[in-house]
């Protein structure tokens, strides 16, 4: 009785544990995108996986980081050891416990420190940056497997060689070393598998242009569903047990040893010794290339077709390192600080205003992009709202903010933001996780400006979006998107952009512009004064600028194109014509564009902003 | 044996903190002898070998070896080596590996390696074992590997710290008798640890009592068993009857109130000495015919022989003899005047365990 108590218990403990990660695989080996269907075995997001070459890059990237990180942390945590080891008891012990604590210390603490650290002294962060910081929290793993052997270390044995006439050096490698080798090998091992599954300090330490795969797949899943970072997940998963399982595996005791048996030594050193040498071999050939230029880009997530990086580089044989933000906010942070390097930039509207007042931005010598033309004028004239004179922004995307809903679950028809305060739809409305964009909404909903700084109609939108909270299911980004395709939500405030891409996929959306006005952006390509490759950032947007690369981009990303170029070009009529894709006046004479407000107009809003946050949602 | 010293231990000290361990240690060893550290646990043996290998460096004194000091000289390149007290055999290798261990960093040919570890494992009765890996075998088989893998590179001395300690009696003649023979074939100098008496006395061209880290004689088996310069010495090489007593004249010593015979001289007239007489030189007599009188108080069979004590003159006297003489008995003490050894008394206590001029 007690025993099958026993063996339940175990189960559901092993169920508890383990279940994620079996969902995870489920749904990798899924043939349909949407996580509760099962549409049969297939492979596919596997194989895609491997032709995806940004993937294979950060697969490279990964390993190489994780191999170079592992070897130094235990070459230097093994003399640490030995160096501990000589050491009278008391401070030996202060010193275990001063290596030990950073193990115990909050990985985002840790992360967060490193950023300060190299930022702090001047270091770019970059590959280098990342390796530091996994050789670093990867020493004490070292430290901690390795010292019980070097405590162990049989000094007879070691004087014994020395009497056989070996050197010290000889004795050390030779009998000291095999003795503390499972300790070194496991301590390898851990660290290895630590580096691999980093995500958090990577996250803080890591250059532009650099993605391991954990990053890759944050990146990734934050823009919606992508069962081949399922797959990637899985792979992951499964390497890091497989290292645990050989960390922990206790060698069996061997009482004789065969030729044969010395035959797969050699072969199993032969074989670590091949797999250093191909994930470095890896790292170093996915690191350089034969480039004569580079370019460093940071964009919005999934808002380029990959191919056209690939076409870049092949015609102009200058290497893009290609980075995605999510939002304004976000990239301002990391531009403004000077964590990372970039070239080429694309802020939206007001933040661009921002960077120019902050004198971030470097003139764009237009002489040097003859495409520049093919933009349509009225962008221009719109661009003037932020970037008065037309020197810094090339727009790249527009569109306005609105509602997207469901047919089938909405009923009445949409015209007013009203219908987002509306009880019938509590918890099937998303709201956009933005400040601006949130009270964009309510103030349009208020018939006041979106640019406001009046504090009494901050106020009035601020107790709106709070009455709001209840009905709200989730403060989202790109997410709206995904949810509303798999019919988990009625209503989402969206960008018209997306609401094509959506309309693709789900037959039941509808997108509109509510009457009382919103948000009209612009977001545009510009170069920074910090770039250090200024003729390749003009050469990218030059690039961007041809029309069937505008049409490229509008195809995969959806959003309207001011590239009246590439929109003569599209072929369906009924794109070409979308009142979505390319809203009519009398649509866009509602609408405002963001301004810079201001760092005070900043805080303002995000004070207002913090509030509806903390604000109880019941 | 050559007279030339191979290796001289001039005036060594060392300590191990704030303990004393050898006091002014002179010692000097001949090329090709066999020459065995004896003494209780704990006297400093391992610790002179260890400064001879070269692994401890004394505090003072210097090492001369074959006419050079190689005091400061690391182990490594001493001509020389050692079966460890503790076998120090390398786990993580095979034993021809081990054995072959030192050969390699000689770089001796395959050939010459293979034949040398099987010359070896048959030396030491282990054919077979080339694959075992170490720390397989039994402690008995473990230290026989540690003489293999010390003799085949053919050293101009080998140390060796109580080598056969993990023995049986069986093993331990066999072996005894495998390292004479192997010294005599090689020439190997031989300095030798052990706390067995017996196998000191059976072994040994030279025998060095130790205590406490003072050197208490220095001498031939047969000398350090029939002449004890002091009582530690006579007591620590087989039981004694170690009597206080007191020298008349030359060759007359009083024991137990009652004058005996003797053939030692030079102590003075009426001077306090110790007496010792081995427990198989003590004569059982009729209870007349003897010097003394006595009681048989206890008998034990000790298999050669039984031993016994008997009460004479207030003195519990140790009597090994091939003849049973039952408890109770009355029965007269005789000793061969030879065999009564006359030694200087200590004149304190500190003085038991003291250094002595050679
Ligand atoms: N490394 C050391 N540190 C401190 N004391 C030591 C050290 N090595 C030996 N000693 C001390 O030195 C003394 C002599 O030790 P040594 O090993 O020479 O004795 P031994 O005659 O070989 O004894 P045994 O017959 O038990 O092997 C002992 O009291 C021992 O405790
Ligand atoms: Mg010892």
């Amino acid at each position: 009785m007690k025993n099958v108590a026993k063996k339940i218990y175990l189960v559901l403990i092993m169920l508890f544990l383990y279940l994620p990660i079996g969902v995870l695989i489920f749904a990798s080996f899924n043939d349909s995108k949407i996580l509760g269907k099962w549409n049969g075995f297939t492979l596919k997001w596997y194989t895609q996986l491997f032709e995806n070459e940004a993937i294979l890059n950060s697969l490279r990237t990964t390993i190489f980081l994780a191999t170079l990180s592992a070897i130094i942390a235990t070459v230097l945590g093994t003399l640490a050891c030995l160096t501990m080891n000589r050491m009278r008891k008391v401070p030996k012990s202060i010193i275990m416990s001063i290596t030990n604590i950073p193990m115990l210390n909050a990985e985002i603490v840790t992360g967060l420190a490193f950023m300060l650290l190299f930022v702090g002294v001047g270091m770019s962060l970059s590959l280098s940056t990342v390796l530091i910081a996994h050789v670093t929290f990867c020493i004490p793993y070292v430290v901690l497997s390795v010292m019980p052997k070097v405590q162990q270390i049989d000094n007879n044995m070691y004087e014994a060689a020395l009497d056989l006439g070996a050197s010290k050096a000889y004795a050390f490698v030779k009998i000291t070393m095999p003795d503390i080798m499972p300790g070194i090998l496991s301590g390898f091992l851990l660290s290895f598998t630590m580096s691999l599954d980093d995500f958090i300090i990577t996250h803080f330490t890591r250059g532009s242009g650099f993605d391991t795969l954990s990053t890759k797949i944050y990146t990734e899943v934050r823009k919606g569903i992508k069962p081949e970072m399922y797959a990637l997940s899985t792979l992951l998963f499964v390497t890091v047990f497989v290292l645990l399982l050989l960390v922990n595996k206790k060698p069996a005791k061997v009482t004789e040893r065969s030729k044969h048996a010395k035959i797969k030594k050699y072969i199993a050193a032969i074989a670590s010794i091949a797999i250093l040498v191909v994930g470095i071999g890896f790292g170093v050939t996915g690191g350089a290339g034969n480039y004569t230029q580079e370019v460093y880009v940071y964009n919005w997530g999934e808002y380029l077709d990959p191919e056209v990086i690939t076409m870049f580089e092949k015609e102009t044989g200058i290497k893009v390192h290609y980075e995605e933000f999510e939002t304004n906010e976000e990239m301002y942070t990391i531009v403004a600080t000077g964590a990372r390097n970039y070239d080429v930039v694309c802020p939206s509207d007001y933040m661009i205003q921002k960077m120019i007042e902050n004198d971030l931005l470097e003139e764009v010598d237009f002489d040097n992009i003859s495409t520049s033309d093919n933009i349509g004028q009225q962008y221009y004239d719109r661009a003037k709202g932020f970037d008065p004179e037309n020197k810094y922004c090339v727009p790249y995307c527009w569109g306005t903010v609105g509602i997207m809903y469901n047919k089938t679950m909405v009923d009445e028809p949409v015209t007013s933001w009203d219908i987002l305060w509306n009880e019938k739809y509590k918890d099937s409305i998303l709201m956009q996780n933005s400040v601006r964009d949130a009270y964009c909404v309510a103030l349009s909903k208020l018939g006041y400006s979106i640019n406001t700084l009046n504090e009494n109609e901050l106020e009035e939108a601020t107790q709106l979006l709070i009455d709001q909270k209840p009905l709200v299911q989730a403060y989202v980004v790109d997410q709206v998107r995904d949810k509303m395709i798999k019919n988990a939500a009625a209503l989402g405030v969206i960008y018209s952009g997306e609401a094509i891409y959506m309309q693709r996929e789900n037959d039941d959306l509808e997108y509109v512009v509510p009457d009382e006005g919103s948000n009209v952006w612009i977001d545009g390509w510009v170069i920074l004064k910090e770039s250090e490759n200024k003729e390749a950032a003009e050469k990218w947007i030059e690039f961007l600028c041809r029309p069937e690369i505008a049409l490229m981009n509008f195809d995969y990303i959806t959003y309207s194109t001011p590239n009246d170029a590439a929109r003569a070009l599209i072929e369906d009529e009924e794109i070409r014509n979308s009142i979505i894709a390319f809203p009519d006046n009398t649509i866009l004479e509602r609408c405002e564009v963001y301004n810079y407000l201001g760092s005070e107009g900043d805080d303002l809003y995000d004070s207002y902003w913090t509030r509806v946050g903390a604000a109880d949602s019941e | 044996m050559n007279n030339d010293k191979l290796i001289d231990l001039v005036n060594i000290s060392k300590s191990y903190g704030k303990n004393l361990i050898l006091d002014d240690l002179n010692l000097y060893v001949r090329e090709n002898e066999f020459i065995t550290l004896l003494g209780p646990s704990g006297c400093g043996k391992t610790t002179t070998l260890r400064l001879i290998g070269g692994f401890e460096s004394p505090d003072t004194g210097k090492i001369i070896f074959d006419g050079k000091d190689i005091t400061e000289l690391p182990p490594n390149k001493r001509q020389l080596n050692t079966v460890f007290q503790k076998y120090a055999l390398f786990t993580h290798m095979t034993i021809a590996e081990n054995i072959a261990f030192g050969l390699k960093i000689k770089k001796k040919s395959k050939s010459y390696i293979d034949d040398k570890i099987k010359y070896a494992l048959k030396l030491v009765n282990l054919d077979g074992y080339e694959n075992r890996m170490a720390d397989s075998l039994s402690g008995g088989q473990q230290q026989r590997i540690a003489i293999a893998r010390a003799i085949v590179n053919e050293p101009k001395v080998l140390l060796l710290d109580e080598p056969l300690g993990a023995l049986d009696l069986k093993l331990r003649q066999d072996m005894q008798y495998e390292l004479i023979r192997l010294k005599e074939e090689l020439g190997i100098t031989f300095i030798y640890v052990t706390h067995d008496q017996e196998e000191a006395l059976t072994m040994s061209d030279t025998i060095v009592v130790m205590n406490q880290g003072y050197i208490q004689q220095i001498g031939t088996p047969e000398d350090i068993y029939n002449e004890p310069e002091n009582a530690f010495v006579a007591d620590f090489i087989g039981d004694s009857n170690i009597i206080p007593a007191t020298m008349i004249e030359d060759k007359v010593v009083e024991i137990l109130g009652t004058k005996f015979k003797c053939v030692d001289e030079g102590f003075g007239k009426n001077k306090p000495v110790d007496a010792v007489i081995r427990p198989e030189d003590v004569i059982l007599v009729e209870p007349d015919k003897g010097i003394i009188k006595g009681k048989v108080t206890s008998l034990i069979f000790k298999g050669v022989h039984y031993e016994m004590e008997v009460m004479a003159n207030g003195y519990e006297w140790l009597v090994q003899s091939t003849k049973l003489v039952p408890v109770g008995t009355e029965v007269g003490i005789d000793v061969d005047p030879f065999n009564i050894q006359i030694m200087h008394k200590p004149e304190s206590e500190d003085e038991e365990a003291v250094a002595l001029d050679e």
